[in-house]
């Protein structure tokens, strides 16, 4: 059920970027996209347990893989330092292309 | 061998971040990383080296230092030394400098490492880096053309993800053994991420705009190196799992034909070379077991190539035909475009031999296709009409040097395999020649009218992406 919802969201994220005709909505789109795959990594990293992966008072309880959660942690920085690349790429652009519509930037810029 | 490993992947980041404190000093820092590089690849190279390295248990890095990482790396230093030598003079901000050194650090690393999540963050880093060499100038068509690559480069990236968690998920270890016996969704989901990123067959359509766009340095980098990244891996898969071999030939075969079909019919210089970088790419998937040589070889050219478009008069090759250049600027095309077309004189004949020799039957007819292609294409570049008084070259200081530099390079890669210089094999290659330029000579009016572009939008980009997983997938079923 959760992973339905997740590859739901997946899917969102990219038929967004295939159909969103701004550019910015676009980037929001990859951005859904990816929150769908660290969710998936949670997903998986809960499957054997949900407790989270610390050292406590508690023994013998199911605990979350973290190899998932801290693998997908560096995923989440990459992405969101590629997203703010991006958006400093979008501020650039709206200056001489104030609506952002892809088709009208794509004839403007090439050759 | 370890320590020195681990310090030779740290050193060019460390350095990266060290040039924008000492401003200052960016060439020569930069200088010493990368022949500290070239020595590290050769010593591999020479000394024949092989060894794993497992850091923090099956969890963490795995890493794994061969014969096909060492031709990746001493490519990556050669490539990049030649672009710093083109930019020595050029008074270029040591922001440059420092993103390059970045980007060869991301590469080193890609060309040592064995586990899909370091590769996820090692291919990440390049694309950040390149994006920011790309749009350097920032005018906005540099923008535009950064962020494009960047929205195909993620998205692939994303697809790639959800692939190696599944890996995970069924082997406990994201090394590449876990490919092994692989579901087809996993393999279709890694390889798509993988072939979009490295510009393989249709998923490669981003490539020609983004590398005839970019400045002259910045193309010789993209094509000589960073596409090969993703190729690198994917050539490593097919080493590690031979079961997925064939998939990769069969990817390097259609991408080959791909590529040469459009280099033909291109009309700007540097698309023509972005084209052709496509179908080269092929060429070492095709044969994983010396696709290193063969991308060493390539690499060198094909940013000697860029860098001398950079120095043409035009881009477009009816104006060229018009203007002519200059013989000096000609002569040296010429001798690269040889190494390329596979005529026995550089190293480019002694890998596209070697790679003729590994193939089956069938596939060696394809690819003999492929390179009577490819003399077809470049002879656009052979018949430009030249002469010394035309048009004085716009030559920058130091062209010449990298151009020397890279020619010197490709003559000594000939002692990897000096059986090849033979009597059969060196009237094969001649004939090919010969027959590529008569057909060339034949066809020649018919390859002017451009292919339509409509193919190469942002979201035809992304939608073939879909479209590539659906083949793969099909391919691993059948």
């Amino acid at each position: 059920m959760l992973e339905a919802f997740i590859f739901a969201t997946i899917l969102c994220g990219f038929f967004g970027i295939i159909w969103k005709k701004n550019l910015l909505m676009k980037i929001v789109g990859m951005d859904v996209m990816s929150t769908g795959v660290i969710a998936y990594y949670v997903l998986i990293a809960s499957k054997s347990g949900f407790f989270t992966p610390i050292t406590g008072v508690r023994e013998n309880v199911d605990y979350a893989d973290p190899v998932p959660q801290a693998v997908i942690l560096t995923a989440i920085v990459i992405g969101f330092s590629i997203q703010a690349l991006m958006l400093v790429g979008v501020i650039k652009l709206a200056k001489n292309n104030p609506t952002l519509e892809t088709s009208e930037i794509e004839k403007n810029n090439t050759p | 061998m370890n320590t020195l490993t681990i310090t030779w992947i740290a050193l060019p980041l460390f350095i990266g971040f060290l040039i924008f404190l000492l401003p200052q000093l960016d060439r020569y820092l930069v200088l010493i990383t990368l022949i500290t590089s070239t020595i590290y690849g050769l010593e591999i190279l020479i000394a024949n080296l092989e060894f794993p390295l497992t850091l923090l248990d099956n969890f963490g890095v795995t890493l794994l230092v061969d014969q096909l990482s060492g031709y990746f790396i001493l490519t990556n230093a050669l490539v990049m030394l030649s672009v710093l030598i083109y930019c020595w003079q050029k008074e270029k901000h040591d922001f440059f400098y420092g993103q390059m050194i970045i980007l060869h650090g991301s590469l080193n690393a890609i060309f040592v490492c064995a586990d899909l999540m370091s590769l996820y963050v090692a291919l990440e880093v390049s694309g950040i880096a390149a994006f920011l060499l790309m749009i350097y100038p920032r005018h906005d068509r540099a923008i535009w053309v950064g962020l494009r690559y960047l929205f195909v480069s993620n998205t692939a990236m994303l697809f790639y993800l959800v692939g190696a968690v599944l890996v995970y998920q069924s082997n406990h270890s994201f090394s590449f053994t876990g490919l092994n016996g692989a579901s087809p969704e996993v393999i279709a989901l890694i390889f798509m991420g993988l072939l979009s990123k490295g510009g393989i067959f249709v998923s490669g359509f981003w490539l020609p705009l983004t590398h005839s766009e970019s400045e002259t340095p910045v193309s010789a980098l993209l094509s000589g190196i960073v596409v090969k990244a993703s190729v690198f891996s994917l050539v490593r898969c097919a080493l590690i799992v031979p079961e997925l071999s064939p998939l990769v030939q069969l990817a390097g075969l259609a991408t080959a034909l791909f590529g040469i079909g459009f280099a033909m019919f291109a009309n700007d210089t540097k698309r023509l070379l972005a084209f052709s970088t496509i179908s080269q790419l092929g060429g070492i998937l095709v044969s994983p077991a010396v696709g290193g040589f063969y991308a060493l070889t390539h690499g060198l050219a094909k940013s000697g190539l860029f860098l001398i478009t950079g120095s043409l008069p035009s881009r477009n090759f009816q104006e060229l035909e018009k203007t002519a250049i200059n013989t000096r600027l000609w002569v040296v095309l010429v001798i690269i475009i040889t190494s390329v077309c596979g005529l026995p004189l550089l190293a480019g004949y002694e890998a596209k031999t070697l790679m003729l020799k590994t193939l089956l039957p069938w596939q060696g007819n394809i690819m003999t296709v492929v390179a009577v292609g490819t003399v077809i294409c470049l002879a656009k570049f052979v018949f430009i009409p030249h002469n010394f008084t035309a048009t004085p070259p716009i030559v920058k200081p130091n062209l010449s040097f990298a151009l020397v530099f890279l020619v010197a390079s490709l003559t000594l890669a000939n002692m990897v395999y000096d059986q090849a210089y033979n009597l059969p094999d060196m009237t094969k290659a001649i004939a090919v020649a010969v027959i590529g330029w008569l057909i060339y000579y034949l066809i020649k009016p018919y390859l002017n009218r451009e292919l339509p572009r409509q193919l190469e939008q942002l979201e035809h980009l992304i939608g073939f992406m879909t479209l590539v997983s659906i083949l793969l997938f099909w391919a691993v079923l059948a």
